[in-house]
Protein backbone atom coordinates (compact mmCIF):
# COMPACT_ATOMS: atom_id res chain seq x y z
CA UNK A 1 0.00 0.00 0.00
CA UNK A 2 1.20 3.52 -0.76
CA UNK A 3 1.89 5.08 2.67
CA UNK A 4 -1.07 7.17 3.77
CA UNK A 5 -3.41 5.75 1.11
CA UNK A 6 -5.82 4.63 3.79
CA UNK A 7 -9.19 5.55 2.27
CA UNK A 8 -11.69 2.89 1.23
CA UNK A 9 -12.19 2.62 -2.50
CA UNK A 10 -15.82 3.70 -2.28
CA UNK A 11 -14.92 6.90 -0.43
CA UNK A 12 -11.71 7.66 -2.35
CA UNK A 13 -10.99 10.87 -4.19
CA UNK A 14 -7.70 9.48 -5.53
CA UNK A 15 -6.89 5.88 -6.46
CA UNK A 16 -3.33 4.59 -6.81
CA UNK A 17 -3.03 1.81 -9.38
CA UNK A 18 0.26 0.02 -9.91
CA UNK A 19 1.03 -0.89 -13.52
CA UNK A 20 4.33 -2.81 -13.39
CA UNK A 21 4.71 -3.27 -17.13
CA UNK A 22 8.25 -4.19 -18.15
CA UNK A 23 7.77 -5.55 -21.65
CA UNK A 24 9.49 -3.15 -24.05
CA UNK A 25 12.21 -1.49 -21.95
CA UNK A 26 15.09 -0.97 -24.32
CA UNK A 27 18.20 -0.70 -22.15
CA UNK A 28 18.02 -1.43 -18.45
CA UNK A 29 14.88 -3.31 -17.42
CA UNK A 30 13.34 -3.29 -13.96
CA UNK A 31 10.18 -1.19 -14.25
CA UNK A 32 8.29 -4.26 -13.05
CA UNK A 33 9.61 -3.29 -9.61
CA UNK A 34 8.61 0.37 -9.98
CA UNK A 35 5.26 0.48 -8.17
CA UNK A 36 6.42 -1.40 -5.09
CA UNK A 37 9.66 0.53 -4.99
CA UNK A 38 7.85 3.87 -5.11
CA UNK A 39 5.58 2.69 -2.30
CA UNK A 40 8.55 1.53 -0.23
CA UNK A 41 10.60 4.69 -0.61
CA UNK A 42 7.59 6.83 0.26
CA UNK A 43 7.42 5.40 3.77
CA UNK A 44 9.63 8.09 5.25
CA UNK A 45 7.52 11.06 4.22
CA UNK A 46 5.61 13.04 6.83
CA UNK A 47 1.88 12.79 6.54
CA UNK A 48 1.61 16.55 6.99
CA UNK A 49 2.34 18.96 4.13
CA UNK A 50 3.03 22.41 5.48
CA UNK A 51 2.64 24.29 2.19
CA UNK A 52 -0.95 23.17 1.72
CA UNK A 53 -1.65 22.65 5.45
CA UNK A 54 -3.04 19.20 4.74
CA UNK A 55 -2.45 15.61 5.83
CA UNK A 56 -1.98 13.16 2.98
CA UNK A 57 -3.96 10.47 4.82
CA UNK A 58 -6.92 12.85 5.11
CA UNK A 59 -7.17 13.49 1.37
CA UNK A 60 -9.00 10.29 0.45
CA UNK A 61 -6.28 8.28 -1.27
CA UNK A 62 -6.86 4.57 -1.85
CA UNK A 63 -4.29 2.08 -3.14
CA UNK A 64 -5.97 -0.47 -5.39
CA UNK A 65 -2.79 -2.53 -5.72
CA UNK A 66 -1.27 -3.56 -9.03
CA UNK A 67 -2.79 -4.61 -12.33
CA UNK A 68 -0.31 -7.34 -13.14
CA UNK A 69 0.75 -7.36 -16.79
CA UNK A 70 0.99 -10.24 -19.21
CA UNK A 71 2.71 -10.85 -22.54
CA UNK A 72 0.20 -9.15 -24.85
CA UNK A 73 1.00 -5.48 -24.20
CA UNK A 74 -1.85 -4.08 -26.30
CA UNK A 75 -4.39 -6.30 -24.57
CA UNK A 76 -2.93 -5.36 -21.19
CA UNK A 77 -3.24 -1.65 -21.96
CA UNK A 78 -6.88 -2.16 -22.92
CA UNK A 79 -7.57 -3.87 -19.59
CA UNK A 80 -5.55 -1.31 -17.62
CA UNK A 81 -7.49 1.50 -19.30
CA UNK A 82 -10.73 -0.11 -18.17
CA UNK A 83 -9.41 -0.37 -14.61
CA UNK A 84 -8.41 3.30 -14.63
CA UNK A 85 -11.69 4.28 -16.29
CA UNK A 86 -13.55 2.69 -13.39
CA UNK A 87 -11.76 5.18 -11.13
CA UNK A 88 -12.90 8.02 -13.38
CA UNK A 89 -16.48 6.67 -13.40
CA UNK A 90 -16.39 6.73 -9.60
CA UNK A 91 -15.54 10.44 -9.76
CA UNK A 92 -11.99 9.92 -8.49
CA UNK A 93 -8.58 10.74 -9.91
CA UNK A 94 -6.42 7.84 -11.14
CA UNK A 95 -2.78 7.88 -9.99
CA UNK A 96 -0.86 5.27 -11.95
CA UNK A 97 2.54 3.98 -10.89
CA UNK A 98 4.58 2.50 -13.72
CA UNK A 99 5.89 0.47 -15.13
CA UNK A 100 7.29 1.55 -18.41
CA UNK A 101 5.99 4.73 -20.04
CA UNK A 102 3.67 2.73 -22.32
CA UNK A 103 1.15 2.58 -19.45
CA UNK A 104 0.48 6.30 -19.86
CA UNK A 105 -1.56 5.44 -22.94
CA UNK A 106 -4.02 3.54 -20.74
CA UNK A 107 -4.30 6.54 -18.43
CA UNK A 108 -4.90 8.88 -21.34
CA UNK A 109 -7.49 6.51 -22.80
CA UNK A 110 -9.28 6.37 -19.44
CA UNK A 111 -9.32 10.11 -18.83
CA UNK A 112 -9.61 11.29 -22.49
CA UNK A 113 -8.06 14.68 -21.70
CA UNK A 114 -7.63 17.57 -24.09
CA UNK A 115 -3.99 18.04 -23.15
CA UNK A 116 -1.19 15.73 -22.10
CA UNK A 117 1.57 17.39 -20.10
CA UNK A 118 4.51 15.04 -19.93
CA UNK A 119 7.88 15.26 -18.24
CA UNK A 120 10.30 13.23 -20.33
CA UNK A 121 13.89 13.20 -21.54
CA UNK A 122 12.67 11.60 -24.75
CA UNK A 123 10.11 12.79 -27.25
CA UNK A 124 8.52 9.31 -27.40
CA UNK A 125 7.04 10.30 -30.75
CA UNK A 126 8.25 7.28 -32.71
CA UNK A 127 5.80 5.40 -34.92
CA UNK A 128 7.56 2.20 -33.89
CA UNK A 129 10.74 1.08 -32.20
CA UNK A 130 12.47 -2.20 -33.03
CA UNK A 131 9.39 -3.10 -35.07
CA UNK A 132 7.00 -2.60 -32.16
CA UNK A 133 4.48 0.27 -32.39
CA UNK A 134 3.63 -0.22 -28.69
CA UNK A 135 7.20 0.19 -27.49
CA UNK A 136 7.66 2.72 -24.68
CA UNK A 137 9.42 5.05 -27.14
CA UNK A 138 6.08 5.56 -28.97
CA UNK A 139 3.75 6.47 -26.12
CA UNK A 140 3.37 10.22 -26.71
CA UNK A 141 2.67 9.62 -30.40
CA UNK A 142 -0.13 7.21 -29.45
CA UNK A 143 -1.44 9.66 -26.86
CA UNK A 144 -1.79 12.27 -29.63
CA UNK A 145 -4.46 10.01 -31.17
CA UNK A 146 -6.54 10.80 -28.07
CA UNK A 147 -5.45 14.27 -26.91
CA UNK A 148 -5.50 17.51 -28.87
CA UNK A 149 -2.14 18.70 -27.60
CA UNK A 150 1.00 17.42 -25.90
CA UNK A 151 3.44 19.56 -23.92
CA UNK A 152 6.73 17.73 -23.42
CA UNK A 153 8.85 19.28 -20.69
CA UNK A 154 12.49 18.27 -20.37
CA UNK A 155 12.86 16.63 -23.78
CA UNK A 156 16.43 16.60 -24.98
CA UNK A 157 16.70 13.72 -27.41
CA UNK A 158 14.88 12.09 -30.30
CA UNK A 159 15.22 10.87 -33.86
CA UNK A 160 14.99 13.31 -36.81
CA UNK A 161 11.47 11.99 -37.53
CA UNK A 162 10.47 12.65 -33.93
CA UNK A 163 11.75 16.22 -34.03
CA UNK A 164 9.77 16.72 -37.26
CA UNK A 165 6.62 15.44 -35.53
CA UNK A 166 7.39 17.65 -32.51
CA UNK A 167 7.50 20.69 -34.81
CA UNK A 168 3.80 20.29 -35.62
CA UNK A 169 1.20 22.54 -34.04
CA UNK A 170 -0.16 20.01 -31.57
CA UNK A 171 3.18 19.49 -29.80
CA UNK A 172 5.11 21.90 -27.60
CA UNK A 173 8.60 21.00 -26.42
CA UNK A 174 10.24 22.73 -23.47
CA UNK A 175 13.98 21.98 -23.26
CA UNK A 176 15.50 21.43 -19.81
CA UNK A 177 17.50 24.66 -20.02
CA UNK A 178 14.30 26.59 -20.78
CA UNK A 179 12.14 24.88 -18.16
CA UNK A 180 12.74 27.29 -15.27
CA UNK A 181 11.91 30.37 -17.33
CA UNK A 182 8.92 28.62 -18.91
CA UNK A 183 7.64 27.68 -15.45
CA UNK A 184 8.17 31.18 -14.05
CA UNK A 185 6.20 32.64 -16.97
CA UNK A 186 3.52 29.94 -16.93
CA UNK A 187 0.03 31.29 -16.45
CA UNK A 188 -1.44 29.15 -13.64
CA UNK A 189 -4.77 29.24 -15.47
CA UNK A 190 -3.34 27.93 -18.70
CA UNK A 191 -4.59 24.40 -18.02
CA UNK A 192 -7.84 25.50 -16.38
CA UNK A 193 -9.82 25.28 -19.61
CA UNK A 194 -10.33 21.73 -20.77
CA UNK A 195 -8.95 18.63 -19.15
CA UNK A 196 -5.33 17.68 -18.60
CA UNK A 197 -3.44 14.50 -17.87
CA UNK A 198 0.00 14.80 -16.26
CA UNK A 199 2.63 12.13 -16.79
CA UNK A 200 6.05 12.15 -15.14
CA UNK A 201 8.64 9.93 -16.78
CA UNK A 202 11.32 10.01 -14.13
CA UNK A 203 14.05 10.05 -16.80
CA UNK A 204 13.01 13.63 -17.57
CA UNK A 205 14.89 14.49 -14.40
CA UNK A 206 18.67 14.52 -14.64
CA UNK A 207 20.01 11.00 -14.03
CA UNK A 208 22.21 12.40 -11.27
CA UNK A 209 19.03 12.83 -9.24
CA UNK A 210 17.11 9.77 -10.49
CA UNK A 211 19.46 7.09 -11.75
CA UNK A 212 16.97 4.27 -11.24
CA UNK A 213 15.50 4.38 -14.71
CA UNK A 214 15.99 2.42 -17.91
CA UNK A 215 17.32 4.97 -20.39
CA UNK A 216 19.27 7.66 -18.57
CA UNK A 217 19.79 10.89 -20.50
CA UNK A 218 22.18 13.52 -19.09
CA UNK A 219 21.52 17.28 -18.87
CA UNK A 220 18.03 16.92 -17.48
CA UNK A 221 15.56 18.72 -15.29
CA UNK A 222 16.10 19.45 -11.62
CA UNK A 223 13.68 17.86 -9.17
CA UNK A 224 12.42 21.24 -7.96
CA UNK A 225 11.52 22.19 -11.53
CA UNK A 226 9.40 19.06 -11.88
CA UNK A 227 7.90 19.68 -8.45
CA UNK A 228 6.86 23.19 -9.50
CA UNK A 229 5.38 21.89 -12.73
CA UNK A 230 3.36 19.32 -10.78
CA UNK A 231 2.16 21.99 -8.36
CA UNK A 232 1.05 24.21 -11.25
CA UNK A 233 -0.69 21.58 -13.35
CA UNK A 234 -2.16 19.35 -10.61
CA UNK A 235 -5.16 21.56 -9.69
CA UNK A 236 -6.40 21.25 -13.28
CA UNK A 237 -5.41 17.63 -13.96
CA UNK A 238 -7.81 14.68 -14.12
CA UNK A 239 -5.18 11.97 -14.12
CA UNK A 240 -1.55 11.48 -13.14
CA UNK A 241 1.21 8.95 -13.41
CA UNK A 242 4.84 8.41 -12.48
CA UNK A 243 6.58 5.97 -14.79
CA UNK A 244 9.91 4.41 -15.73
CA UNK A 245 11.14 3.96 -12.14
CA UNK A 246 13.22 0.81 -11.80
CA UNK A 247 15.29 -0.81 -9.06
CA UNK A 248 18.79 0.03 -10.34
CA UNK A 249 19.68 2.70 -7.81
CA UNK A 250 19.53 3.20 -4.06
CA UNK A 251 15.96 4.47 -4.20
CA UNK A 252 16.55 7.97 -5.52
CA UNK A 253 14.20 7.63 -8.51
CA UNK A 254 11.51 5.91 -6.45
CA UNK A 255 11.78 8.47 -3.65
CA UNK A 256 11.35 11.27 -6.18
CA UNK A 257 8.44 9.51 -7.87
CA UNK A 258 6.64 8.98 -4.57
CA UNK A 259 7.22 12.56 -3.48
CA UNK A 260 5.89 13.90 -6.78
CA UNK A 261 2.76 11.75 -6.41
CA UNK A 262 2.21 13.25 -2.97
CA UNK A 263 2.83 16.75 -4.35
CA UNK A 264 0.21 16.08 -7.00
CA UNK A 265 -2.40 14.99 -4.46
CA UNK A 266 -1.73 17.86 -2.02
CA UNK A 267 -1.78 20.41 -4.84
CA UNK A 268 -4.84 18.96 -6.55
CA UNK A 269 -6.77 18.82 -3.28
CA UNK A 270 -5.77 22.38 -2.39
CA UNK A 271 -6.66 23.58 -5.86
CA UNK A 272 -9.99 21.79 -5.85
CA UNK A 273 -11.00 23.28 -2.54
CA UNK A 274 -9.66 26.73 -3.35
CA UNK B 1 -37.99 -11.08 -11.57
CA UNK B 2 -37.07 -11.32 -15.29
CA UNK B 3 -33.40 -12.05 -14.76
CA UNK B 4 -31.05 -15.01 -14.56
CA UNK B 5 -27.73 -15.77 -12.94
CA UNK B 6 -24.67 -16.33 -15.05
CA UNK B 7 -20.95 -16.60 -14.43
CA UNK B 8 -18.95 -13.51 -15.28
CA UNK B 9 -16.97 -15.54 -17.84
CA UNK B 10 -20.20 -15.98 -19.85
CA UNK B 11 -20.64 -12.24 -20.37
CA UNK B 12 -19.62 -10.61 -23.63
CA UNK B 13 -19.66 -7.23 -25.29
CA UNK B 14 -23.13 -6.46 -26.58
CA UNK B 15 -24.91 -8.58 -23.96
CA UNK B 16 -26.61 -7.34 -20.79
CA UNK B 17 -25.71 -7.42 -17.10
CA UNK B 18 -27.12 -5.86 -13.94
CA UNK B 19 -24.87 -3.20 -12.41
CA UNK B 20 -26.01 -1.18 -9.38
CA UNK B 21 -29.46 -2.77 -9.84
CA UNK B 22 -29.71 -1.30 -13.34
CA UNK B 23 -29.74 -3.28 -16.57
CA UNK B 24 -26.69 -2.31 -18.62
CA UNK B 25 -25.45 -3.16 -22.09
CA UNK B 26 -21.82 -4.30 -21.99
CA UNK B 27 -19.43 -2.27 -24.14
CA UNK B 28 -16.14 -3.53 -22.70
CA UNK B 29 -15.13 -6.90 -21.33
CA UNK B 30 -11.54 -7.79 -20.54
CA UNK B 31 -9.91 -10.36 -18.31
CA UNK B 32 -6.68 -9.98 -16.38
CA UNK B 33 -4.28 -12.85 -16.95
CA UNK B 34 -2.89 -13.80 -13.55
CA UNK B 35 0.45 -15.50 -13.13
CA UNK B 36 1.08 -17.79 -10.20
CA UNK B 37 -1.06 -15.83 -7.78
CA UNK B 38 -4.57 -14.47 -7.82
CA UNK B 39 -7.59 -15.51 -9.79
CA UNK B 40 -8.60 -14.27 -13.20
CA UNK B 41 -10.66 -11.14 -12.77
CA UNK B 42 -12.83 -9.56 -15.39
CA UNK B 43 -13.44 -5.86 -15.84
CA UNK B 44 -16.87 -5.19 -17.30
CA UNK B 45 -18.02 -1.79 -18.49
CA UNK B 46 -21.51 -0.96 -19.60
CA UNK B 47 -24.10 1.71 -20.13
CA UNK B 48 -27.52 1.74 -18.51
CA UNK B 49 -30.12 0.63 -21.02
CA UNK B 50 -32.70 3.06 -19.70
CA UNK B 51 -30.65 5.74 -17.92
CA UNK B 52 -27.57 5.66 -20.23
CA UNK B 53 -25.29 5.99 -17.18
CA UNK B 54 -21.83 4.43 -17.58
CA UNK B 55 -21.01 1.76 -15.00
CA UNK B 56 -18.17 -0.63 -14.33
CA UNK B 57 -17.65 -3.79 -12.31
CA UNK B 58 -14.74 -6.08 -11.50
CA UNK B 59 -15.36 -9.67 -10.43
CA UNK B 60 -13.58 -13.02 -10.60
CA UNK B 61 -14.61 -14.79 -13.80
CA UNK B 62 -16.30 -17.57 -11.84
CA UNK B 63 -18.43 -15.15 -9.77
CA UNK B 64 -22.16 -15.10 -10.36
CA UNK B 65 -23.87 -11.98 -11.65
CA UNK B 66 -27.44 -11.20 -12.55
CA UNK B 67 -28.30 -10.83 -16.20
CA UNK B 68 -31.55 -9.04 -17.01
CA UNK B 69 -33.90 -10.68 -19.48
CA UNK B 70 -34.81 -7.71 -21.63
CA UNK B 71 -37.60 -8.29 -24.08
CA UNK B 72 -37.49 -6.85 -27.57
CA UNK B 73 -41.05 -6.11 -28.56
CA UNK B 74 -43.07 -4.56 -31.34
CA UNK B 75 -45.75 -1.94 -30.92
CA UNK B 76 -47.99 0.20 -33.03
CA UNK B 77 -48.33 3.93 -32.52
CA UNK B 78 -51.99 4.65 -31.81
CA UNK B 79 -51.73 8.41 -31.44
CA UNK B 80 -49.20 11.19 -30.87
CA UNK B 81 -49.67 14.02 -28.41
CA UNK B 82 -46.75 16.47 -28.13
CA UNK B 83 -43.69 14.54 -26.93
CA UNK B 84 -45.72 11.47 -25.94
CA UNK B 85 -47.10 8.62 -27.99
CA UNK B 86 -49.80 6.09 -27.21
CA UNK B 87 -48.44 2.73 -28.23
CA UNK B 88 -50.16 -0.67 -28.44
CA UNK B 89 -48.11 -3.80 -27.88
CA UNK B 90 -48.65 -6.02 -30.92
CA UNK B 91 -48.45 -9.23 -28.86
CA UNK B 92 -50.56 -8.39 -25.83
CA UNK B 93 -52.56 -5.47 -27.24
CA UNK B 94 -51.74 -3.59 -24.03
CA UNK B 95 -51.76 0.14 -24.58
CA UNK B 96 -49.33 2.48 -22.84
CA UNK B 97 -47.88 5.95 -23.14
CA UNK B 98 -44.20 6.46 -23.87
CA UNK B 99 -42.00 9.49 -24.37
CA UNK B 100 -40.92 9.93 -28.00
CA UNK B 101 -37.11 9.82 -28.09
CA UNK B 102 -35.35 12.95 -29.25
CA UNK B 103 -34.76 12.87 -32.98
CA UNK B 104 -37.51 10.29 -33.61
CA UNK B 105 -40.59 11.17 -35.59
CA UNK B 106 -43.67 9.09 -34.69
CA UNK B 107 -46.94 9.04 -36.61
CA UNK B 108 -50.13 7.06 -36.06
CA UNK B 109 -49.96 3.48 -37.34
CA UNK B 110 -46.12 3.43 -37.29
CA UNK B 111 -44.71 0.13 -36.11
CA UNK B 112 -41.87 0.55 -33.61
CA UNK B 113 -39.47 -1.76 -31.83
CA UNK B 114 -38.78 -1.26 -28.14
CA UNK B 115 -36.97 -2.87 -25.23
CA UNK B 116 -38.94 -3.65 -22.08
CA UNK B 117 -37.69 -4.57 -18.63
CA UNK B 118 -39.74 -4.36 -15.44
CA UNK B 119 -42.05 -1.68 -16.77
CA UNK B 120 -39.27 0.39 -18.31
CA UNK B 121 -39.39 0.81 -22.05
CA UNK B 122 -36.97 2.23 -24.58
CA UNK B 123 -37.40 2.61 -28.30
CA UNK B 124 -34.78 0.81 -30.36
CA UNK B 125 -33.30 3.51 -32.56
Amino acid sequence: MFPGATADRDAASYVVVGAPLDATTTFQPGTRFGPDRVRRFSETYDDYDRRTDSHFSALGVHDAGDVAPWDDTREYLDHLAAELRSVVLDGAIPLALGGEHTVTYAGVEAVTPDTLVVVDAHLDLRAEYAGNPWNHACVTRHALDVVDRAVIVGARTGSPEEWDRAAEDDVEVVAPEDARGWLDDLDPGRFADGSTYLSVDVDGVDPGFAPGTGTMEPFGLHPREVRDLVRTVAPHAEGFDVVEVNDRDDGQAAALGGKLLREFVHSHAAGSSA
Amino acid sequence: MPREQKQVRELQEGSYVMMDDSPCKINHYSTAKPGKHGSAKARVEGKGVFDEKKRSLSQPVDAKVWVPIIERKQGQVVSVSGDDAQVMDLDTYETFTMRIPEGEDFSSDDTIEYLEYEGQRKVVG
